[in-house]
């Protein structure tokens, strides 16, 4: 009988036990695999899911709802500026290309985003590219003329069940409105797979003030210079200004990758606590068994088994359980991490990548590995130092 | 320890510190830049300055600038391409990102128009850039003076 199969026989006699204390390895490592899946899933989401468009001008307010609301869909819609200050941005001789926005409404809960053509075209400095799956872009139509044409993104076509040709509104005031599928994008990864697109011209007509508006509204314009060392003087023009404010979107992300930062540092120390408790249970678990098993192991050591033969045994079946929970946890947390990024997606947030595999799987298995091996040290030194004859002797 | 500069830890010598206001100092007419900082060209330097994320929030590429873009340019206005370098990192910049703190950006220089596909044209370069926060910091303008091992 090898120690491999000695220590297997010591799991399967306590086997109720031995699966309880997997379980909360399990439990524990699923805790910590799912956080940081999660935590880097809702970063890159973010990443990957900003626009390349290096400014953001919009009215007044909080430059975290202005691009939040403008890029990814979320938050309520800030207040309208006026298309004279994208007319303005389109012959500022520093701008290369500047997008207007309008944001309203929705459909299903899925947002109308009003823009051009200019939104979808392909530069050489973008990373991100719109192709169409079926159809065709809405046609950018004159103000007095809307053709209330609309392409959807991938998901909002899923999630609708609209096809090309098919008219859709919501709301009874709609009904005159209706807009008609020309085109369903390609998946992009972004906020963008759960927005309608619609010309502007189509926009305004749909919403009673705006129709009656002489100089129409938009939510905001997204600026690319020529020059990103044109950056600063533009974003300081559009912020000096009562109007509006020009943000960097990537300052509104930073800013809140810092804060994802801080909760994550806390998660660590929470996530450090629980692997301590699991850990304890581990070495209470393992010391009771050798304690119980004083016996066994006088009677082993009896018949010629020597002392580092007992100790490799104690070890191999710490070792074991803690490699069962690492995997099962491993499993489990990409699991949890599977069905939080498909939540957080339903809701309106972005999640890439939640199998990801990097060094945090092998690194989070080892260290579950190693820890609860040295978890089960001291028991193993304990059955190691058991002397035979004390414990032979007869229980009366 | 603490206090010795990373340079000097990683490649046994000083680093060369440059400055916005050598790099004002640099261009002639015809943004035609001087013989001494183009020989920098290649080396590794050090700049210190405000970050400007104007490209993607992962920090791969900022404008890095003697003047930072925050609080409405109250006490200065925005500089222009000559006192903006353009940083593309190593991968894997991790700061706590402060708009109004002055970081230290290691890299190697480049000085000379040049146009990229991404980002457009630009006078002064770093790639492969390392970034740390800068502790006690000061941004030098033009007429003022570095120490002068900072000078040489």
């Amino acid at each position: 009988m090898t120690v491999f199969t000695v220590a297997l026989k010591y799991l399967q006699g306590r086997f109720v036990a031995s699966a309880l204390t997997a379980f909360s390895i399990a439990l524990g490592v699923s805790l910590v695999i799912a956080s940081f899946l999660l935590t880097r899933g809702i970063k890159d989401g973010f990443i990957e899911g900003t626009t390349d468009y290096s400014l953001v001008v919009g009215a007044k307010g909080s430059p975290t709802q202005l691009v939040l609301n403008v890029l990814f869909r979320m938050d309520v819609a800030t207040p309208n500026i006026l298309y004279i200050t994208y007319a303005q941005l389109q012959d500022d001789a520093r701008v290369e290309v500047a997008v207007p926005v309008a944001l309203g409404d929705a459909y299903q809960g899925l947002r109308y985003v009003a823009t051009t053509d200019a939104y979808f075209a392909a530069f050489p400095w973008r990373r991100k590219s719109f192709t169409l799956a079926v159809g065709r872009f809405f046609r950018d139509d004159a103000p007095e003329q809307p053709t209330y044409e609309a392409v959807l993104g991938a998901a909002t076509a899923r999630r609708t069940g609209l096809r090309v040709g098919d008219q859709f509104y919501e709301g009874e005031e709609m009904a005159e409105y209706p807009l008609t599928v020309v085109g369903i994008l390609r998946p992009t990864q972004s906020a963008d797979d759960r927005a309608i697109f619609l010309s502007l011209a189509s926009f305004w007509g749909m919403n009673e003030i705006a129709r009656k508006m002489e100089v129409k509204p938009l939510t905001a314009v997204l600026v690319r210079p020529k020059r990103m060392s044109d950056l600063p003087s533009l974003h300081r023009e559009f912020n000096i200004v009562a109007e509006t404010q020009a943000v960097f979107p990537s300052v509104v992300l930073l800013n809140i990758f810092n804060l994802l930062g801080l909760a994550e540092e806390v998660l660590t120390m929470i996530l450090g606590i629980v692997a301590i408790v699991v850990l304890l249970y581990l070495f209470v678990s393992m010391y009771s068994a050798t304690l119980e098993r004083k016996r066994e192991i006088a009677t082993m050591r009896a018949l010629g088994a020597r002392r580092t033969t007992i100790l490799s045994i104690v070890l191999l079946e710490s070792c074991a359980i803690t490699a069962i929970g690492g995997i099962v946890g491993l499993l489990g947390g990409h699991g949890v991490a599977y069905f939080g990024a498909y939540i957080l997606a339903a809701r309106g947030g972005l999640v890439t990548h939640p199998f990801l595999i990097s060094a945090l799987q092998p690194l989070v298995l080892g260290s579950v590995i190693l820890l609860g091996t040295l978890a089960g040290l001291l028991p193993a030194v304990l059955a190691y130092r058991t002397e035979v004859a004390e414990n032979l002797a007869p229980f009366s | 320890m603490a206090c010795v500069p990373l340079g000097l830890l990683a490649y046994g010598e000083e680093i060369p510190r440059l400055t916005f206001a050598q790099l004002v100092d640099s261009i002639k007419a015809e943004l035609e830049l001087t013989q001494k900082i183009k020989s920098y060209n290649g080396k590794e330097v050090e700049i210190q300055g405000f970050i400007i994320p104007a490209g993607p929030p992962d920090l791969s590429f900022f404008l890095l600038s003697r003047v930072s873009a925050m609080g409405n340019y109250c006490c200065e206005v925005p500089v222009g391409q000559d006192e903006t370098v353009y940083v593309f990192t190593a991968k894997g910049v991790k700061i706590f990102y402060d708009p109004l703190r002055v970081y230290k950006v290691r890299g190697v220089f480049e000085a000379g128009m040049h146009s990229d596909k991404a980002y457009g044209v630009s006078l002064f370069r770093v790639r492969q850039a390392h970034v740390e926060e800068a502790v006690g910091a000061k941004i030098f303008k033009v007429g003022e003076s570095t120490t002068p091992a900072a000078n040489q």
